[in-house]
């Protein structure tokens, strides 16, 4: 009887789901079902250089073709896309709960506590972004691990922001009053009442955080501050591409398709998302 | 008043696509209104009056189609009209003003802009006779001081202003019918008697005919001298005020005349007063209008308001207890002052002689229990995440009002206490109707079991049949459970059915305080008369 009504709320859920949820999940799913299984679906290792198969043309052999090196083009955007993924999930991850908590707590306290917290936010803001974030990874040493660093202190700002403006109207709502009025604690209210009411804006802009962190990770990685060479990555690629673009134009292209293509796929999956969660409410 | 028809609408049928599939909004709705009259629609929510009137101007969402039907206006086919047409019949033939004025004056402009807009637009006058113009009309509205008032912008003027601008801005072009819909529905009753007055008395002047839609019998009674009474997108009935409201021929009209809180019996003979319960010695409730701390610093706590000042005020065991003001009052403070939401800045808060205001947490804790509140707003006072059974179980865990074991059992009981069915608890508040919601919410404020009940203003979003409900559900919970009530309300006349004393409050100062049947028969301050003279009444009382 329980299961019976599960599965149709389930399904009258599936039904509701708006069509650019479903199209960019699949992209996106797509994406990472292609990064799990690149050892298996191509038989080159994606750094081995091959200095007799250089700049090679798309063939039966070499799918998308062979860069300067004489790597499989193919091999290196499918293990690419391992990096590139785990640089859209780590690198919004730490943001998005340092910044949703410090919304959270600002907002829900007001006062002291609000203007301390909002005037760090200041300090931060006034910065530059991409000064400081490359800032700071020059600072620490260059590398993926420094790369998420940096987005944590830089970027949680923008999350703190959202949940704030978010909290400020939520905390005022009666049914966070009427919680108060029955005796319910302050952290079960923030955690049970406030917060998942006020999650829904900052979900979508993790959609579309995960793609600016993709494109700025790929440009460290051209300044030398990112992933380096010869891991391969599609912002390097790309680098590394572009010098030969007239003879051989498929080693950039791919990587800017498989780019604009996970791109794509999280900003549609961040329209189904922003349209479901409004539904829902 | 001539028998001459000026507008029909005949076999009306509109269609809105939604994300959930059609919705028939009007299924065949007819009604004519002859020249110089005024025509009332009286319906609840979801009965289609607003969509018939804005379909008139066609002015429907884009979802919205016209499905069949037609519509006359001194013999020309509304529906067939192009763009210029439809123009030159929205601002010059006939103008609409709408319920809630702060929305539907645009921020950025100023009252004598808004009114000389149409001018401008239709007869092509200069910014100068536009000026001259609006302020004679806000003149006529009986703005005083137009001539100043003119250039003032949205935000600077009140409620019942707002909607004065609105009437000029409509009535610039003088057109020939003025369709008003819910116009009163937001301001105080002091307010709505007072544009209630300004609206007929423009009628009156300029042969206006007019349209007013409204959920309250006892405005169209006063206003209208035909009604059109609707519901699920059809018209029950409709004919003379006095035929319909005194010999109504439908059962639906019945009902609805039968829910209208002034003729609802008063509340019967009280008690004596016990010893009480709750009592407020001088309390004051002071907010400080800086919004940051920097702020409240470099003021010195400078400009308050005092939302509450200097109140006593005793509430005797098993009364009920209303307390009646208009917006500014002070009286949800006095709530959300008792149950620990507003700051208590002077005074002291007793609750069977022990004072609450100063209690260390834990012992407050088990006096929420002994005093809980009823919200206001149905749709916003639960929690949308929670299903209903997750809202009633918070409490009863939190205060270990039961054993694990046994919550399920006593949702289901506080579910049969606000005559709800136990199958509703799985679901979420989105998927229930306002009076649903609302008696979700008086259960959850039984789910404590408290002694004293406060009801802040807890029917003022519901359609009065449903309100009638919520109304005669308090007067049964109180009896049942031996409850001390304090209902908070703008609407003497919803006291009046369950109260045995009641408050009348302004400014935040207490005004009057008595006996309801004496309040009722000889109030002793102006204001309170002035109150109850606000009243719009069902003169013809039904057989």
């Amino acid at each position: 009887m329980t299961a019976a009504v599960e599965t149709s709320t389930f399904q009258r859920r599936a039904r509701r789901a708006p069509p650019t949820l479903v199209v960019g999940a699949f992209i996106v799913g797509t994406w990472i079902a292609l990064a799990l299984l690149a050892p298996w679906l191509t038989a080159y290792d994606p750094i081995a250089v091959d200095v007799t198969n250089t700049l090679k043309p798309m063939s039966g052999e070499h799918w998308l073709g062979t860069d300067s090196f004489g790597r499989d083009v193919f091999s290196r955007l499918l293990h690419g896309a391992r990096l590139d993924l785990q640089m859209a999930f780590f690198g919004v991850v730490g943001p998005l709960i340092i910044g949703t908590a410090i919304g959270l707590l600002a907002a829900y306290y007001g006062g002291v506590v609000d203007a301390l917290l909002m005037r760090v936010l200041d300090v931060t803001v006034s910065f530059p972004y991409f000064v400081l974030v490359i800032a700071i990874v020059a600072v620490l040493e260059p590398g993926l691990r420094s790369y998420y660093i940096s987005l944590t202190l830089v970027n949680w700002v923008t999350y703190a922001r959202l949940m704030r403006s978010q909290v400020l109207v939520l905390k005022n709502a009666e049914f966070v009053l009427a919680a108060r009025t029955i005796g319910i604690r302050d952290r079960r209210i923030m955690l049970r009442h406030i917060l998942p009411n006020a999650i829904a804006p900052s979900i979508v802009f993790v959609m579309t955080d995960a793609v600016l962190t993709i494109v700025l990770g790929s440009s460290l990685g051209f300044l030398g501050l990112g992933v380096q060479p010869p891991e391969p990555e599609w912002g390097v690629m790309i680098a590394e591409g572009q010098v030969y673009l007239k003879q051989a134009w498929w080693i950039a292209v791919f990587p800017g398709i498989a780019i604009s293509t996970l791109a794509l796929g999280f900003s549609l999956a961040a329209d189904g998302m922003a349209k479901l969660l409004h539904a829902a409410q | 008043m001539t028998d001459e028809t000026i507008l029909s609408v005949e076999d009306l049928v509109v269609d809105f696509e939604t994300d959930h599939g059609i919705v028939h909004a009007l299924r065949g709705v007819s009604f004519r209104l002859r020249r110089g009259e005024a025509l009332g629609i009286v319906g609840e929510s979801g009965s289609g009056k607003t969509v018939a009137c804005r379909a008139i101007l066609r002015l429907l969402a884009e979802n919205a189609s016209i499905k069949g039907g037609r519509i006359w206006f001194e013999n020309q086919d509304v529906l067939a009209l192009d763009a210029v047409g439809l123009s030159r019949l929205r601002g010059e033939r006939i103008a609409m003003i709408f319920q809630n004025p702060s929305t539907h004056l645009d921020p950025l402009m100023t009252a004598g802009k808004q009114v000389g807009e149409a001018l401008r637009v239709h007869r092509g006058v200069s910014k100068g006779e536009a000026r001259r113009q609006a302020i004679k009309l806000l003149a006529d509205m009986r703005i005083a001081e137009s001539e100043r008032r003119v250039d003032t912008f949205a935000h600077e003027l009140s409620g019942g202003m707002r909607q004065r601008v609105m009437i000029a801005a409509a009535l610039a072009c003088s057109p020939s019918i003025l369709i008003a819909d819910e116009p009163t529905t937001s301001l105080d009753v002091t307010i709505q008697a007072q544009i209630l007055d300004l609206l007929r008395g423009l009628r009156r002047e300029r042969g206006l005919s007019m349209i007013l839609v409204s959920h309250d019998l006892g405005v169209i009674a006063q206003m209208c001298d035909h009604v059109v009474v609707m519901k699920d997108g059809r018209v029950v009935e409709t004919g003379s005020v006095e035929e319909v409201i005194g010999r109504p021929r439908e059962e639906y009209t019945r009902r609805l005349i039968a829910s209208q809180p002034f003729l609802m019996a008063p509340a019967s003979a009280p008690a004596s007063l016990g010893e009480p319960i709750l009592a407020l010695e001088g309390l004051s409730v002071h907010y400080g209008l800086g919004v940051g701390f920097l702020d409240r610093m470099r003021h010195h706590g400078g400009r308050t308001i005092r939302a509450v000042d200097n109140l006593d005020l005793a509430v005797g065991r098993g009364e009920a207890l209303g307390i009646v003001g208009e917006s500014g009052s002070g009286k949800s403070t006095i709530a959300r002052a008792i149950v620990g939401l507003a700051p208590v800045c002077e005074g002291a808060i007793l609750c069977e002689g022990q004072r609450v205001d100063a209690m260390a947490a834990e012992q407050r804790l088990r006096f929420r229990r002994a005093v809980q509140m009823v919200f206001q707003d149905p749709f916003t006072s639960l929690n949308p995440m929670f299903t209903v059974s997750e809202t009633l179980a918070e409490p009863l865990r939190q205060h270990g009002m039961r054993p694990e074991r046994d919550i399920g059992l006593r949702i289901d009981e506080l579910l049969a206490m606000v005559d709800l069915q136990p199958d509703l608890k799985r679901r979420r508040p989105g998927q229930l109707s306002g009076g649903q919601r609302q008696r979700v919410g008086i259960a959850r404020a039984l789910a404590l079991e408290p002694r004293v009940l406060i009801a802040d203003e807890v029917t003022s979003a519901l359609d009065v049949t449903i309100q009638a409900q919520i109304l005669g559900l308090f007067a049964r919970l109180r009896r049942s459970m031996d409850l001390t009530l304090i209902l908070i309300s703008h609407d003497l006349a919803v006291v009046r059915h369950l109260c045995e004393r009641i408050v009348v409050m302004r400014h935040g100062r207490l005004v009057e305080a008595g006996r309801t049947e004496r309040i009722f028969a000889a109030p002793e301050h102006d204001y309170t008369r002035e109150l109850l003279a606000a009243i719009p009444r069902v003169k013809a009382m039904p057989a």
